[in-house]
């Protein structure tokens, strides 16, 4: 919501009898900032510091030594070195781990577009009876914690060779990725107009053209949401990882992170800066499309 | 055309991947766990079953009702926490034109980021040696509190600390929502509002509320399956500790499963775990409803 | 009519999928619970190798190529030597996790049928679980060839491998849990190194009027509060086995005892002792934040390893008012669906023999079970003193979470001695909760 000029003005002249000690300084020309709007800032760069500040503390002692870290807590590293960080590289192995969490997450991205838009344009478009009773099928998922289908899964997956694989993994972040994009992706098939279909068959395209080179580029908003949506939760995803995976070069970022700083350990500064790895290219791919994300990731949420 | 979109075999080429893909991870899995809960299975040995003795024992298990007791807590304290301060960030952002999109960002950045990661952050934040406790000696506190390690009270101080970091962790997703749900409503409502006299607290109250009680609802829902669900930031902040107290539903779920290896008894938490998100679900879809027929 | 069909052909087709699957997953599952499948043996996942070479997997819990740890290295030494000598013949593959994850994965092996040929297992519940299905192989004809069961220093190491009269692991190491104090801050308070209960409590009188934390301990890593305890309950004469067979209460006062002598004794530990994990509680010690550790003497290798000035300043005594010790081993165990028993026995030979033992002692700094004479200068310090207690104790025990029926009673144990040193139990309310517990879970 934005307030206009007018319409802000009546408010805020009522609660700035109390607060005018403000007023001097700041002078925007454009909009002079009312006192409550001052203040409204002043608690955001609060809020924002509480949000920056710890990320911010754990960079800094990222680069200190162990000494430095109880010595001087809070100055600026004596010397830069990026000791920590190779070892915690190497020994962490959070190289491969990045690599392993890269491939799985869009391995898992690619199939949950195809087959989940696939079932979504079968759902919306195809005319079958069944269509109501699958959507209903496929949404149920949703309401599933994955911690309920661990142990089944688990010793399957272990009689079956799955476990200990990246394809082991992938399976259920891709079942579990399913009914949020099938869900979303009907939305966005059944609201596109009859019409493009009907023309589309005139010109003697058949279905699988249909889906392929009309509705799936006109549902690219949709796919990206769902896809947005599928890549972070698998990125970040810990439980399923850490159960599934043993084998130390197979593991992804957040099971290796975890292993690697567990409760266990006394390394503070190479345990900093393995969390440092680990969160540092979300934060940048984050801030590079920070809006596109926030708006994609909640559209993606209010349908949900 | 007709005939075009009721081809069977189309059909079937794009709803069987996800049907087969759908039924064999998901569905069948569920059957098996349930199956599993009535049964005495040490993951060495075959299933064998037993009953309900597994639900008997979860009765008597002190772990498990200190789990039910966090995960309730959680479950509360993240509904209502969410609630309140994701309305008052919203609020206070719609009321700004200048760095809007930036405060907003900073305040979503946390809930992109891994949470076992933030988990490992903040457990070093408040450990007894580091960060704030150091920040407090800097202050010249003396003897500040354990953070993760203290075991006084019902709720106990580790878990405060927990649903803190989980609230600064998630409340942007809240507060997204709530904003988006704002600006979706009609600026001459306001303007009206501002005509009638009504000052910004009245109009909040009176106007932007009942709007956005439908985003309350689904808002909240995400809230309470997402803190049904919490694992990671425990599993790295406290593992459960000090001696089991900060365990809930799906830490010890793991701890039964694939520490002790009960699949009978873990698959039980299971599907307490189930009934609990079903229930918290249809319960809020109910809300949901009644919400929008008062609309 | 037709879009029904269709719904059903489906339907039935994903049904008789899932059910081809499901059935593999329940006769899969019952298989494992009688022998596992013979035919998807351990050895035939590697067996590809041509030429006669037979593959032995070996399942331990480090991964050898990234760890510092002193006696996963001498593994890995053992293993190449191995290789090499048996070239041609025998190939060993080690198949690693880290500790936290290797029963689970052992687990998920043995349940597929592809138990490791030979595995490592600590002593206790956890090696019962493998030997009462009939996992684990019985080793006495390999130990009895050879001479082999002579190099050990006497019968007595295979006890807790011994089930039925056949032994069905054997013991690489044996490591003691001692106190080690800091010789420093001991002489700067004026405390002797004690010999008895009020000694104890008297040195650490001593400690703490002197400034200094005297005892660190951690009770977030449950089993090393719960080691003291033992110890505890060992000095009140506390019975397993009695207590095991129901001839024996836990409600006889010992045990509430015990805990009273715990929570005396918690007034000495560090602040952070409630959340401490095991390593911030060593880190503690080799610090000079405490002036003793309670710990099982692997802690030797972590301490000298993180602080090698620390060597000098570190003393071992003793739990005091006790006549035994408690010892740890590792124990390597033969599946009994092994391809290759000859070259696994073999295998397994190769840790005790002399190479092996004398590193065990020169550089990890734990007691070889066999009797090879080594260079006890080359040793750290510590182990000469720990040697010294090991062999003047009257005999050993094993860690109580180690020693109690099921591997879930010791961790019951281990939590209800954190319970109380929490306080939120009494001594009398732990005393009828561990015979609660026995009289459910563990007597029948």
């Amino acid at each position: 919501m934005t307030t206009s000029q007018t319409s802000a003005a009546e408010p805020i002249t009522a609660s700035s009898k109390k607060k005018k000690k403000t007023e001097s300084f700041e002078a925007v020309p454009k909009k002079p900032l009312t006192p409550i709007q001052k203040l409204i800032y002043a608690f955001l760069v609060v809020i924002s510091v509480t949000y920056i500040a710890p990320l911010l503390w754990v960079f800094n002692v990222s680069f200190k030594t162990n000494k430095e870290i109880f010595t001087s807590p809070f100055a600026l590293p004596e010397n830069i070195t990026f000791e920590n960080y190779s070892f915690a590289w190497t020994a962490g192995r959070l190289g491969i781990a990045t690599l392993n969490s890269f491939l799985v997450c869009v391995i898992t991205l690619i199939l949950s577009m195809v087959i989940g838009s696939m079932a979504a344009f079968g759902i919306a478009r195809m005319r079958w009876k069944g269509a109501k009773l699958a959507l209903t099928y496929f949404l149920t998922g949703m309401m599933i914690p994955v911690h309920c289908v661990l142990i089944p899964l688990f010793t399957r997956f272990a009689k079956i060779g799955l476990s200990n694989s990246i394809a082991g993994l992938i399976l259920p972040y891709l079942t579990f990725a399913l009914p949020i994009t099938i869900f979303i992706m009907t939305g966005f098939f059944e609201s596109m107009p009859n019409e493009l279909i009907e023309c589309a068959c005139m010109e003697g395209a058949n279905i699988f053209q249909i889906f392929y080179i009309i509705c799936l580029p006109l549902g690219r908003t949709g796919l990206f949401v769902t896809g947005l949506m599928t890549f972070i939760g698998n990125w970040n995803e810990l439980l399923l990882a850490m159960v599934f995976i043993s084998d130390d070069a197979k593991k992804t970022l957040p099971v290796s992170l975890s292993k690697f700083v567990g409760p266990y350990n006394t390394n503070y500064s190479q345990m900093f800066a393995a969390i440092i790895i680990a969160i540092i290219p979300t934060i940048i791919v984050y801030c590079a499309f920070s809006n596109q994300i926030v708006d994609g990731l909640t559209s993606g949420a209010v349908k949900g | 055309m007709d005939k075009l979109l009721r081809n069977k075999k189309a059909i079937a080429f794009f709803m069987l991947p996800a049907f087969i893909l759908f039924t064999l991870v998901l569905f069948i899995p569920i059957v098996q766990s349930v199956y599993y809960s009535f049964c005495d299975y040490k993951g060495i040995t075959a299933p064998v079953f037993i009953g309900l003795d597994n639900y008997k024992n979860l009765l008597s298990d002190k772990t498990f009702g200190i789990a039910l007791k966090n995960s309730f807590f959680f479950l509360i304290f993240s509904c209502v926490s969410q609630l309140i301060i994701g309305l008052f960030y919203a609020a206070l952002l719609t009321n700004i034109q200048k760095g809007r999109n930036a405060f907003k960002n900073i305040i979503y950045l946390p809930c992109v980021l891994s949470s076992a990661a933030l988990g490992l952050l903040w457990m070093f934040i408040f450990s007894p040696k580091l960060g704030i406790s150091q920040l407090l000696e800097k202050w010249g506190v003396e003897n500040p509190p354990l953070w993760l390690m203290d075991t006084k009270g019902t709720i106990i101080l580790p878990m405060w600390v927990i649903a803190f970091v989980s609230l600064w962790q998630y409340v942007g997703q809240s507060m997204m929502l709530y904003m988006a749900q704002i600006s979706g409503i009609s600026k001459s409502l306001f303007e009206a509002s501002y005509i009638d006299g009504c000052t910004k607290a009245m109009t909040f109250r009176h106007i932007t509320l009942p709007l956005i009680r439908p985003m309350v609802a689904t808002a909240m829902s995400l809230n309470a399956i997402g803190s049904l669900k919490f694992f990671d930031l425990i599993f790295n902040m406290t593992e459960g500790g000090p001696n089991h107290k900060t365990e809930v539903l799906a830490t010890h779920l793991y701890q039964q499963g694939f520490k002790y290896f009960k699949y009978g008894y873990a698959s039980a938490i299971g599907v307490v775990l189930l009934i609990l998100c079903l229930l918290v679900t249809l319960f809020i879809n109910k809300l949901v409803k009644t919400e929008q027929y008062e609309m | 009519m037709k879009k029904r069909r269709l719904l059903a052909t489906i339907l039935s087709a994903a049904m008789l999928a899932t059910s081809l699957v499901g059935c593999g997953g329940t006769s899969g599952g019952e298989s494992g619970g009688g022998s596992t499948g013979g035919s998807s043996g351990g050895s035939e996942a590697s067996g590809g190798g041509s030429e006669g070479v037979q593959e032995i997997s070996w399942m331990f819990w480090d991964d050898l190529n990234a760890t510092e740890d002193l006696i996963s290295l001498g593994y890995k030494d053992t293993i190449e030597r191995f290789n090499k000598d048996y070239e041609g013949k025998y190939h060993v593959t080690p198949i690693t996790t880290n500790l936290e994850e290797y029963y689970n994965k052992l687990n998920a092996l043995v349940a597929a049928g592809e138990t490791p040929d030979v595995f490592i297992v600590s002593p206790g519940p956890q090696l019962t679980d493998y030997v009462a299905p009939g996992y684990a192989a019985p080793l006495d004809e390999y130990l009895n060839k050879d001479g082999w069961k002579d190099t050990f220093t006497s019968d007595a190491v295979f006890t807790q491998q011994t089930y039925d009269g056949k032994i069905y692991a054997v013991p690489l190491n044996t490591a003691a849990a001692c106190c080690f104090y800091n010789k420093e801050m001991f002489e700067a308070a004026g405390a002797s190194v004690p010999t008895n209960w009020d000694e104890m409590i008297a040195a650490c009188d001593k400690l703490q009027a002197a400034g200094y934390t005297p005892v660190t301990i951690s009770a977030g890593t449950a089993w090393c509060l719960s080691m003291v305890a033992g110890y505890l309950c060992e000095a009140e004469g506390v019975d397993l086995a009695k207590l095991a067979d129901g001839s024996a209460s836990w409600e006889d006062g010992k045990l509430e005892s015990a805990c009273n002598k715990l929570l005396k004794f918690s007034e000495y530990f560090q602040r952070t002792a409630a959340g401490d994990t095991n390593d911030v509680a060593t880190a503690n010690f080799y610090n000079g934040e405490a002036a003793m550790l309670i710990q099982g003497s692997w802690a030797i290798g972590q301490i000298n390893g993180q602080s090698p000035d620390f060597e000098e300043k570190c003393g071992v005594f003793q739990f005091p008012g006790v006549d035994r010790i408690i010892a740890k081993s590792d124990s390597l165990c033969m599946s009994s669906t092994t391809k290759c028993p000859e070259g696994s026995a073999a295998f397994i030979k190769y840790f005790t023999d002399d190479t092996a033992q004398k590193y065990t002692a020169e550089k990890g700094g734990k007691i070889p079970v066999t009797k090879v004479q080594y260079d006890a200068s080359a040793a750290p310090k510590q182990l000469g003193d720990v040697m010294n207690i090991f062999s003047n104790a009257k005999g050993t025990f094993g860690f109580y979470n180690e020693s109690l029926p099921t591997t879930e009673a010791g961790a019951h144990f281990d939590d209800t001695m954190v319970a109380v040193f929490l306080k939120d139990m009494t001594p009398a309310d732990a005393a009828k909760d561990m015979e609660e517990y026995y009289k459910a879970n563990c007597r029948k």
